[in-house]
């Protein structure tokens, strides 16, 4: 199987961006990547889930996809779920021919541990014979012990001719069961190779970022003094911004949230999930912007609303026209505007500028470092390494739920490859 | 925007009205005079509107109580039950005159609701199931009382005593029409004014648009949940209160009489806001004592009323989006919490 000079874009973003990747039977090949680095889009237009803008796919086999979160019925038993996919085969040999241990098919699903609903989903996806077996993450929810249980499967179909697609952020498993690893970055490939060591893969997969020199101090900044910010190993003083950064999935969602329930007094949040979390979409700009004010007063609020209006350039008819209507950057500007104009001491800002184009990008970066520099304390978790370093004065890396330890960010331009990807301390 | 939304009620109760007397053919009459009947019967004459206004004033409390909840995104069902609360607390503290009476009413029908919210937090047991139990268990335990301890002195029938003439609702003039009028139309003006004018209802509104959304802007939702569901049981509490002080006077078995279940299409009907309610509710109220007179003289039964309601109910769900919206939200919630995926963080 061939990926031709495979393109796709969403939006103005690049998702894949003309790549050519040749198969061979038997291989195993790991591929890794930063998040958004295009691999997940690759494998779907593999799989022919996704059509490409441009570009071919040569000779196509039979594919089976594993994807990253379980598509499983809770409600129903091991052998019901499989019925789905394959009616009127006999579940107890389907499970005995793909050589998984899979135990007690009349248990239901919701019952199972997330090491067996994954042993469930592969079965399904390597029942159907494929040529091409793609696995996004398979690890991620994996004990050691697990992993090592499905290395000998994927060695075992590989041996049978099958090319093994193995997407991981997990370095030391690529390099223990890849025997060809391809790493993308920005859409395209960088290394299309063999052997390498942990060092090399991880610089590879990670760009280095140079730290940012100079970044404008608010009046009156002193540096030490009680942090207005702290948790464990966090700590975000006045006028600074820490920012936090990893892979996704490591605990940056949960940290949000518990800061947005444990964290008193004037603060202000900036959600992740702008769709689900940002703005109450049936209600007028207006209303939004009062959400959290202690008054409500309709003609005040509008009067309000139509000055932040102006000031942060929202693309809006009026106050009184509803959030949902409006565009997910113009949304964003809402959730800024009234999260910033309460003039907060502390600011947890989570993913502000994903999807955002880069006028409105550098609007929001602005707006952070205004009320930096006005006082405030600033927490960015972003998963934009970009970001991250162009505002961070401080960074730590996320892994597993766990922070690194605070590194300036000339450190982390130079560690955060390697801890990013959990290898090495 | 409000046009279209005004157009779509007035359409619904067109529909439902035309309906009804299309549906007088199979009985051997003519829609035109079914229409008539309908007309004349409700509001054709002095003694028709009073009726019409008289069975209004519980459906405006009821719909009042299911706006309130709707608007909080709380699946309140239990008006009838916590109208049955209503009436029984009144009935219990009016010997202590008729303002203690109205209070019980509405403390009864606040504190039969919270029940379900108390359940909804403590263990997320989702309130469009616990509200509809809790009205069978009021149903029955009225049933009981007035077999029983609330047994009227003679033991003749299942009914209570009058309560004292003291705690009666004073009527109006010379009218059938009783005090619980002026009640009804000032809770809806409060309904508003709560709902559209205060911070409070700015954030009841906002966590029942979107309760994830309403929780990231600082707002404490399980606080706004059990503020709405004891707001919306002290309304229809109110409800069957006044039913008892200004009309009834006595409890006896089947005492709700749909009132609290009517007050879902009353709010519907109403696009689940409180003035809109002033027309729907009379809407309804005409409804039912024009359904009276088909009874009386062209033999349909009255319960063709509940027809009406249920044509009304499925039209403003076919055609209005936030009566969807506000339909799926909160037991969509709590269903995809039960199965533990992160619909809320």
């Amino acid at each position: 199987m061939r990926l031709s000079h495979i393109t796709k874009s969403f939006g103005a973003n690049k998702a894949v961006d003309d790549v050519t990747l040749d198969f061979k039977p038997g291989e195993i090949v790991g591929l890794v990547g930063e998040n958004g680095a295009g691999k997940t889009t690759l494998m779907s237009i593999a799989a022919g889930e996704l059509a490409p803008d441009e570009g071919a796919i040569e000779d196509r086999e039979s594919v089976g996809i594993v994807h990253q979160h379980f598509l499983l019925v809770n409600e129903f038993t091991i052998a019901e779920n499989l019925a789905l996919s394959m009616w009127g085969r006999d579940p107890a040999e389907v499970i005995r021919d793909s050589g998984i241990d899979l135990r007690g098919f009349h248990r239901r699903v919701a019952d199972l541990s997330v090491g067996e609903k994954s042993k469930l989903e592969l079965i399904k996806a390597i029942a159907g014979r494929p040529r091409f077996l793609i696995l996004d993450e398979p690890t991620s929810v994996l004990a050691p012990a697990e992993a090592r249980e499905l290395f000998d499967v994927m060695r075992r179909l590989a041996a049978d001719g099958v090319t093994v697609i193995f997407i991981s952020h997990k370095i030391p498993e690529v390099l223990e069961v890849a025997t060809r690893i391809v790493v993308m970055r920005r859409g395209r490939i960088i290394v299309d190779g063999g052997a390498m060591s942990a060092e090399q893969l991880a610089e590879a997969m990670v760009e280095k970022r140079s730290p940012q020199t100079e970044r404008r101090r608010p009046a009156g900044w002193t540096a030490g003094g009680s942090p207005a910010l702290k948790r464990n190993e966090l700590e975000v003083h006045r006028g600074e911004i820490v920012s936090i950064i990893g892979v996704a999935g490591n605990g940056q969602s949960e940290l949000a949230a518990n800061l947005r329930d444990t964290l008193r007094g004037h603060v202000a949040h900036i959600p992740e999930d702008r769709a689900r979390d940002g703005l109450i979409a049936e209600m007028t700009i207006a209303e939004n912007i009062a959400l959290a004010e202690p008054r409500w007063n309709p003609r005040a609020a509008a009067r309000r609303a139509a000055e932040l209006i102006e000031r942060f350039d929202i693309r809006a008819q009026s106050p009184l026209q509803r959030a949902g209507s409006l565009s997910g950057g113009n949304q964003q500007k809402v959730i800024l505007a009234r999260e910033l104009e309460r003039q907060p001491e502390i600011i947890v800002a989570a993913e502000p500028t994903r999807g955002l184009d880069i006028e409105a990008t550098r609007f929001v970066h602005d707006e952070l470092r205004v009320a930096a520099a006005r006082g405030a304390a600033i927490l960015l978790i972003t998963s934009d390494l970009d970001e991250a370093f162009t505002l961070g004065d401080a960074i730590h890396v996320i892994y597993r739920g766990a922070l690194s330890a605070r590194l300036t960010p000339g450190e982390a331009a130079e560690r955060a490859p390697v801890l990013m990807a959990g290898i090495g301390a | 925007m409000n046009v279209r939304r005004i157009a779509v009620a007035v359409l619904a109760a067109a529909v439902a009205i035309a309906l009804l007397a299309v549906s007088g053919i199979a009985f051997g009459h003519s829609p035109r005079e079914l229409l008539s009947i309908l007309i004349s019967g409700s509001v054709g004459s002095n003694f028709a509107l009073q009726g019409t206004l008289l069975k209004s004033i519980p459906l405006l409390l009821t719909g009042l109580s299911v706006v309130i909840a709707f608007r909080a995104g709380v699946w309140n069902i239990g008006g009838e039950g916590q109208f049955l609360a209503g009436a029984l607390g009144a009935f219990l503290a009016a010997r202590y005159g008729m303002i203690a009476a109205i209070a019980a009413s509405l403390l009864a029908g606040a504190i039969w609701a919270s029940i379900a919210s108390a359940m909804r937090l403590w263990r997320n047991a989702p309130e469009v199931l616990t509200t509809i139990l809790l009205n069978f268990i009021a149903i029955h335990l009225l049933g009981y009382a007035v077999n029983g301890p609330l047994q009227e002195a003679s033991g003749k029938y299942p009914q209570s005593d009058a309560i004292p003439i003291a705690a009666m609702l004073p009527t109006l003039g010379a009218s059938e029409l009783h005090a619980g009028i002026i009640l009804a139309i000032v809770a809806a003006i409060a309904a508003w004014f709560l709902l559209y004018r205060t911070a409070e209802g700015l954030r009841l509104r906002a966590s029942g648009f979107n309760r994830n959304a309403a929780k990231w802007a600082g707002i404490n939702v399980d606080a706004q949940l059990v503020r709405a569901m004891a707001i919306s049981g002290a309304m229809a509490g109110l409800a069957g209160g006044i039913e008892l002080l200004g009309v009834t006077h006595r409890l006896f078995e089947r005492f709700a009489a749909g009132y609290g279940y009517a007050g879902i299409a009353v709010a519907l009907l109403a696009q689940l806001h409180p003035l809109g309610t002033l027309a729907s509710a009379f809407f309804f109220g005409a409804l039912t004592t024009g359904a009276g007179e088909l009874q009386r003289t062209a033999g349909i039964s009255s319960t063709v009323a509940t027809f009406g309601q249920a044509i009304v109910i499925l039209v403003m769900i076919v055609f209005t989006r936030s009566v969807r919206s506000a339909g799926v939200s909160p037991a969509g919630v709590a269903a995809s919490r039960r199965h533990g995926r992160a619909e809320e963080s």
